[in-house]
């Protein structure tokens, strides 16, 4: 049995949960301290009965409703005196976060202890997508306050398009170590 | 797009405001990230670059310039210039 830690489940890992449930002997974990926010339910794998709720005990109820699929869940914010414990017994770390803070504890983690890590990140403007292993990351900052957000429902289909290549790149990984990366942009998919 | 790319050569692909394309000729993999932007900024303000639409005023200041080595899928260089992606 294989672990996959999945930090983060908004707009792509909430995504990407769903699309890699049918995968053999894998075992999901799902980290998130955020609740459901009603603009979430726009772009992300979460329904509108889960406003308010903790995102990640919403992903768990959600994937038993539908798919009788058993997901590990981590309310919590992942922190530097936590990471070891979280993140430590990984086969793959998935990171799907949308702070460049948090993403720098998940890849400082992961390159000091050699464990796999594939990375998933959107632009503001829902026009272009990474699917990128750790080894060729590098994090991008934030906007500033008042930027976009990547969050309205217009960009649904970029987002989960994105987070289809990211299950593609996962189960090419589990079945034979590969770590193939993608861009997606207005042109189409580019293998990296 | 059919151009003869060497070793030492890369594509040059552009995602901007919404839109995609080539430089329409390759570039030294190895120039520096000032001059990749310096190039796509007057193909864009000239709209030499098929698939996006020509505009003058061009910033690219938000944008980041990634490189990927040839590989088995991929057997050229390639040279990416796209927008930050803070987001996930």
């Amino acid at each position: 049995m294989k672990k996959i830690v999945i930090v983060g489940v908004g707009a792509l890992g909430s995504h990407v949960v769903q699309f890699i449930r049918s995968l053999p002997q894998v075992a999901i974990t799902v980290i998130d301290r955020d609740r459901v926010e009603q603009k979430n339910v726009l772009s992300q794998f979460h329904p509108k009965q889960a406003v308010g709720r903790s995102k990640v005990l919403a992903m768990q109820q959600t994937m038993s409703f539908l798919f009788s699929r058993r997901v590990v869940t981590v309310p919590h914010r992942l922190t530097a005196d936590n990471v070891e414990t979280l993140l430590g017994d990984a086969d793959l770390i998935v990171d799907c976060l949308d702070n460049a803070e948090a993403r720098g504890l998940v890849q400082r983690f992961a390159r000091r202890h050699r464990m796999a890590c594939l990375h998933g990140a959107l632009s503001a403007a829902g026009d272009f997508g990474r699917v990128i292993w750790d080894e060729s990351f590098d994090i991008d900052a934030e906007p500033g306050e008042g930027g976009a957000t990547c969050e309205n429902g217009e960009h649904l289909p970029f987002i989960v398009a994105t987070a289809a290549h990211l299950a593609l790149a996962i189960q090419r990984h589990l079945e034979g170590g590969d770590q193939v990366g993608f861009t997606l942009h207005p042109g189409g998919v580019t293998s990296t | 797009m059919n151009m003869e790319i060497r070793q030492d050569e890369a594509r040059v692909n552009i995602t901007w405001s919404g839109q995609n394309g080539d430089l329409p000729d390759t570039v030294r993999y190895d120039c520096t990230d000032a001059d990749v932007l310096g190039w796509v900024t007057e193909a864009l303000r000239g709209g030499t670059v098929p698939g996006i639409a020509g505009q003058r005023l061009v910033d690219l200041r938000e944008h980041v310039v990634d490189r990927f080595p040839a590989n088995l899928n991929r057997p050229y260089n390639l040279i990416q210039v796209r927008p930050k992606t803070p987001f996930g």
